[in-house]
């Protein structure tokens, strides 16, 4: 339970960061929170030899409305994206899968950023990330780079950020109109992460659905998007018949993990049962 | 105080000062109660869910009745855990697998429903104070309570008997495999 030795640097800029992370490449690991990365360290699965510290860098934790989309600083803590009226009215997703998210503890100190550059396949941001269409923003020496979300998770805690790269914001795009959205999660009794967690982002209109994005996660090593349950909803009124035939396809094309709490089988069920009670969910809000 | 000051005491006298005393009870105490644990059970899911939980508990006189409740509360919470939740796994290489808190499932607050509770109060007749134990009053109520909700529940499926903890995936694989019309197959 005691880490590996490791030398400690508080990054007073962005910039120093990534001149630090240049300087000392696979050496080093960003600390963004450390509510993933010092457990693993305690445990020795991770001895990074440099941890460089974003703690400190006040202007990477925001909330912010600009562009027609809502921004969001990397080191934004999980409780802040909780509280944040801007969200509860304009993005009630990120609101309500932050509260789903670890402990008070967890959520006191941990951020979407650090959290979102983990990947870990049972995490519950990349489900909202990925239903949300956001982008990922990610600077480096060369400037900034932006990676589509559903480019983003590229296999178990591995993204597809470049060495050098540090994950800056978060970018959602505005609703048009107001959007049906749940997250809904079946939390490990003992982890307390997602053994299952289904975000909807949905428009509806005429009693029609006219865009359905849904992201899942824990299901398999990378969470993904639900394409074809998107697809069987798409035009279609969500009626009972019509959800259950398209949540069937939950985990279609996905390898489905395997755990002592759940089998592949029984996470499957899991993921088709909570994709039809996250939409229903979703659509009674907007009644 | 003074007895135990050896300078104060004549020189060829100890300090200290004690006494023992002995009290066999005419027999042991036997506090009782009833259990009631009401279930729901997901059938898509097979999670179990509760919708109330009572308890009655005798353990005669109380003279704190907030620690007998203290107990009370604690010994249920402890039945749940081994009821639904706690089991220590080895893998096939001998491996302890469910080692860390991060995988051994205890109850947490949020698991647990609100705990309706009473009780009656007959006194032991075989101790001055009329007490009787209360430690585990609640951990021998609730488990059995818990198990045999479940196992009702299940009844149509032709259930009788389910191994703890009661995991949501075995009770699916039950609810899927059908009711039965003959009660006797087991799970």
């Amino acid at each position: 339970m005691i880490p590996a030795n490791f030398d400690y640097i508080a990054a007073k800029s962005l910039d120093e960061a990534i001149s630090l992370l240049a300087k000392h490449k696979d050496d080093a690991k960003i600390l963004a929170g450390g509510h993933s990365l010092l457990p693993a360290m305690k445990l020795r699965l991770m001895q990074p030899k440099v941890l460089i510290d974003l703690g400190r860098i006040r202007d990477l934790s925001y909330i912010k409305e600009e562009g027609g989309q809502i921004r969001i600083g990397a080191m934004t803590t999980h409780f802040q994206i909780e509280i944040s009226d801007v969200l509860r009215r304009s993005c009630p997703l990120l609101p309500e899968t932050a509260g789903h998210l670890g402990d008070m503890q967890v959520r006191n100190k941990g951020t979407v950023g650090g959290s979102l550059a983990h990947s870990d396949p049972a995490a519950d941001w990349p489900a909202a990330i990925l239903a949300l269409d956001a982008e990922i923003i990610a600077a480096s020496a060369k400037g900034d780079r932006v990676i589509k979300a559903t480019d983003f998770f590229v296999e178990m805690l591995t993204t597809s950020l470049e060495p050098g790269e540090i994950l800056r914001e978060i970018r959602i795009p505005a609703a048009k109109g107001k959007a049906a959205q749940a997250y809904v999660k079946v939390r490990h009794p003992a982890s307390g992460f997602a053994v299952v967690g289904v975000a909807v982002n949905l428009s509806i209109n005429g009693g029609k659905c006219q865009s359905a994005a849904i992201g899942i996660t824990g299901v398999s090593p990378k969470a993904y998007r639900a394409s074809k349950v998107e697809s069987a909803l798409k035009g279609n009124a969500l009626d009972a018949k019509t959800l259950s035939a398209a949540c069937a396809h939950a985990a279609d094309g996905v390898d489905v993990n395997s755990d002592l709490y759940a089998s592949a089988e029984y996470r499957k069920q899991l993921a088709t049962v909570y994709t039809r009670r996250a939409i229903e969910t979703a659509t009674a809000r907007v009644k | 105080m003074e007895a135990h000051v050896a300078k104060n005491l004549p020189a060829d006298m100890e300090p200290g000062l004690s006494a023992t005393a002995f009290y066999e009870p005419k027999n042991f105490t036997f506090p009782f109660g009833t259990h009631i644990a009401v279930v729901d059970i997901d059938p898509e899911t097979g999670e179990i869910h509760f919708q109330r939980y009572i308890a009655v508990d005798d353990c005669g006189k109380q003279i704190n009745p907030m620690l007998v409740e203290g107990q009370i509360h604690g010994g249920i919470v402890q039945s749940m855990g081994q009821a639904l939740f706690e089991e220590v796994v080895y893998d096939e290489t001998g491996q302890l697998v469910t080692g860390t808190l991060m995988d051994y499932a205890l109850p947490k607050a949020v698991m647990i429903p609100h705990l309706e509770l009473d009780s009656t109060e007959t006194p032991s007749p075989v101790n001055p104070l009329g007490a009787k134990g209360v430690g585990e009053a609640g951990t021998i109520g609730a488990t059995p309570a818990i198990v045999a909700a479940v196992v009702d529940a299940l009844a149509p499926y032709g259930v009788r008997h389910i191994d703890m903890p009661i995991k949501p995936e075995v009770v699916w694989q039950i609810i899927k495999s059908g009711p039965k019309k003959n009660s006797a197959g087991a799970a």
